[in-house]
């Protein structure tokens, strides 16, 4: 999953970045309305963290032009407006959530976790669930026929996506480029390793290989 | 009864018209007065000397030649009287009967009426002449009291016809005046409608005389527009500029290092959790506009379904969401201050809620009630007045609906509004709100 946050506030933009990646986020972060308003547009991102005082261009004012741009990317206003009228200004703009400052950090991984599962038509939900498999992201761990399966930080990041996107096939670049950071990160075969430790935790066919297309996520009841 | 222009006009165009019509009456009566008597005084000069024409020399003396004068000296009280007097003798009209005339001290012609018979009044002429060398004394004396009826009857028929044009005027000015007085109504209209929130400006096609007046309200309201969206938005920046470094300190209480610290976290997660309060409620205290905008409203058809998908959005999962209102209802009251109010009872309503959420607005009169029901546990008869009072604590969360509810009764207070709690049909909790519509 890769999040554009943008917020102004550097120390509040290092907790939050610091804390998204512990959940497994790939995190990109800008302080200026402009800068955000280009890379909201040109980046692939999966969800938008967007505060609305910016400097450069005010933040309802970037999300309009996203949205005038056709980008449906989530967004979800971080803010200490946090008048009822704003809010609503704010979901009028396009916004698919609103939190107001000061805010508990639960609440708001909680609040990306619901949207992104939202977003990819898993509403009413409290739990991402997936062909068979449900998965703990509080706790990184996976349910799988009454089994609790732990995994390491690459393989959750990795599963989540693919559960998000049950029965697409995506391509190996397309998985980089929401999954990891960094060039050097992209360019290994990273990927096709944790491919297989999933595999090798969850079963051989919870994740197809499409050759010269990429993987499907198959799941748990593939296999039956 | 308080001013008004038109009543102002009529009572003193009727005064003048009053004033001026008794006058030019009695002015007119008088010198039409003076000219009869100044006609009936050369009448009488002429009858004294037609008489004394008629006295021609016969054989027992001077005679009068009953030829030479009228037949009414000859009817009994008929209003025209003669005495002759010479030689002792005297002489006089058969019309006179029994009457004595009264006496004049002086020749000539008497100004003053006198009293004849049958309620006659007199105007009485005197001449003394000497005719056949003997001196005669000729007193005449004419009725002037039908003279007299007339102008009574004249008086009456001056009042009536004068009290008959004093309306006529009176209903012609007041159609004048009204039609004159148009744009003043209209504008007073427009000012009314403008506090119901039917309009937010005055129209500017007015005549001159209004042009100041309308302009003025016009910038009046343009001016504290811009200043409400001012003092606001600097309120955003304050809340942003307060908020956000509370928002970094909450989220250094995740750290490690206070983790280890329990006693110290809590302490501090309290003092945050204050200030964060305090700051929300004061800020949003400040936003309010109260009535300083008396053009702005609240269109529910138009603001509630969005405010319901907010709330949808947030509580919608667990929650039933509905609402009712009059169709095309609009509250006189600015958008924000009603969605502030709304939106937090909402909220508070679905924190406490099993299942549904209701929320109904209706016009009463001039008052406008809100009802937020829900079918959650409620607040016991005897805690409700301790949410209610007045500057309850905000950290009172024994009570649960503390916060949610304190802000709610900030704004009801600021619009004047009254704010009930009762139990709700659908077995929770009922806030009732009534809102009396400034417009008295």
């Amino acid at each position: 999953m890769r999040l554009l946050l943008v917020e102004d506030n550097v120390a509040l933009a290092d907790e939050l970045c610091a804390g998204l990646q512990r959940l497994g986020y790939v995190v990109d972060w800008l302080t200026d309305g402009r800068d955000a308003a280009y890379q909201g547009a040109v980046e692939p991102y999966d969800l938008i963290i967007l505060d609305l005082g910016l400097p450069g261009l005010p933040g309802l004012e970037v999300l309009a032009r996203w949205r005038a741009a056709a980008i449906s990317t989530p967004v979800l206003i971080l803010t200490a407006r946090s008048a009822w009228s704003e809010r609503i200004d704010g979901l009028k703009a396009g916004a698919d959530d609103y939190l107001t400052k000061p805010f508990h950090h639960e609440e708001l991984y909680l609040r990306v976790q619901a949207l992104l599962r939202r977003s990819h038509g898993f509403s009413n939900q409290n739990q991402l669930s997936a062909e068979g498999l449900h998965l703990d992201e509080a706790r990184q761990m996976v349910h799988s026929r009454g089994e609790t399966i732990e995994l390491t930080g690459a393989e959750f990041r990795l599963l989540r996506y693919f559960m998000l996107h049950p029965g697409q096939v995506l391509s190996k670049s397309h998985l980089a480029e929401h999954l990891y950071d960094g060039e050097t990160e992209r360019d290994s075969n990273v990927l096709e390793v944790h491919v297989n430790h999933l595999r090798r935790k969850l079963g051989k066919a919870v994740i197809e290989t499409r050759r010269g297309q990429g993987y499907r996520f198959a799941g748990c009841e593939a296999q039956l | 009864m308080r001013h008004s222009i038109q009543r102002q006009l009529t009572f003193s165009l009727a005064m003048l018209l009053i004033v001026m019509g008794l006058l030019l009456s009695q002015a007119g009566l008088w010198v039409v007065d003076r000219g009869l008597r100044q006609y009936t005084q050369d009448n009488l000069q002429t009858q004294a000397e037609s008489l004394l024409a008629a006295l021609v020399k016969g054989p027992q003396g001077l005679e009068l030649n009953s030829r030479h004068h009228d037949a009414v000296f000859l009817k009994p009280f008929s209003g025209q009287y003669f005495i002759i007097e010479f030689n002792q003798q005297r002489w006089r009209s058969r019309s006179l009967w029994d009457f004595e005339l009264p006496d004049v001290e002086h020749l000539g012609f008497s100004e003053q009426l006198r009293p004849g018979p049958e309620q006659q009044q007199l105007l009485i002429y005197q001449g003394d002449y000497r005719r056949y060398k003997t001196d005669i004394k000729v007193t005449v004396a004419h009725d002037y009291s039908p003279v007299l009826v007339s102008f009574k009857q004249a008086q009456i028929i001056g009042a009536g016809l004068g009290l008959l044009a004093l309306l006529l005027t009176l209903l012609l000015q007041r159609l004048l005046v009204r039609r004159a007085l148009k744009p003043l109504e209209q504008t007073r209209v427009q000012i009314e409608q403008l506090q119901q929130g039917q309009r937010s400006q005055l129209e500017q096609e007015t005549p001159i005389e209004l042009q100041p007046l309308v302009q003025q309200v016009n910038r009046l309201l343009a001016h504290t527009e811009e200043t409400l969206q001012r003092s606001r938005k600097g309120l955003g920046n304050l809340g942003h500029a307060l908020k956000t470094p509370l928002a970094v300190l909450v989220s250094l209480l995740q750290r490690e290092e206070l983790q280890r610290q329990p006693e110290l976290l809590a302490i501090m997660q309290e003092q945050l959790e204050h200030i964060a309060q305090r700051i929300a409620r004061e800020l949003t205290r400040a936003r309010l506009s109260g009535e300083a905008l008396p053009g702005a409203f609240f269109d529910c058809a138009e603001e509630l379904p969005s405010l319901f998908q907010l709330m949808n959005h947030v509580h919608g999962d667990v929650l039933t969401l509905d609402w009712h209102a009059t169709p095309e209802l609009r509250l006189p009251w600015e958008r924000d201050d009603i969605l502030e109010m709304l939106g937090n009872l909402l909220d508070n309503a679905c924190k406490w809620a099993d299942s549904r959420v209701e929320l109904s607005i209706e016009k009463r009169g001039e008052a406008y009630c809100v009802w937020v029901d829900d079918d959650g546990p409620g607040i016991e008869e005897s805690q409700r007045e301790q949410v209610q009072r007045r500057g309850s604590r905000l950290d009172e969360q024994s009570v649960g609906h503390g916060l949610g509810l304190g802000i709610v009764r900030d704004i009801v207070e600021t619009l004047h509004g009254t704010l009930q709690l009762l139990d709700s049909p659908l077995g929770g909790l009922r806030v009732e709100i009534c809102l009396q519509s400034s417009v008295k």
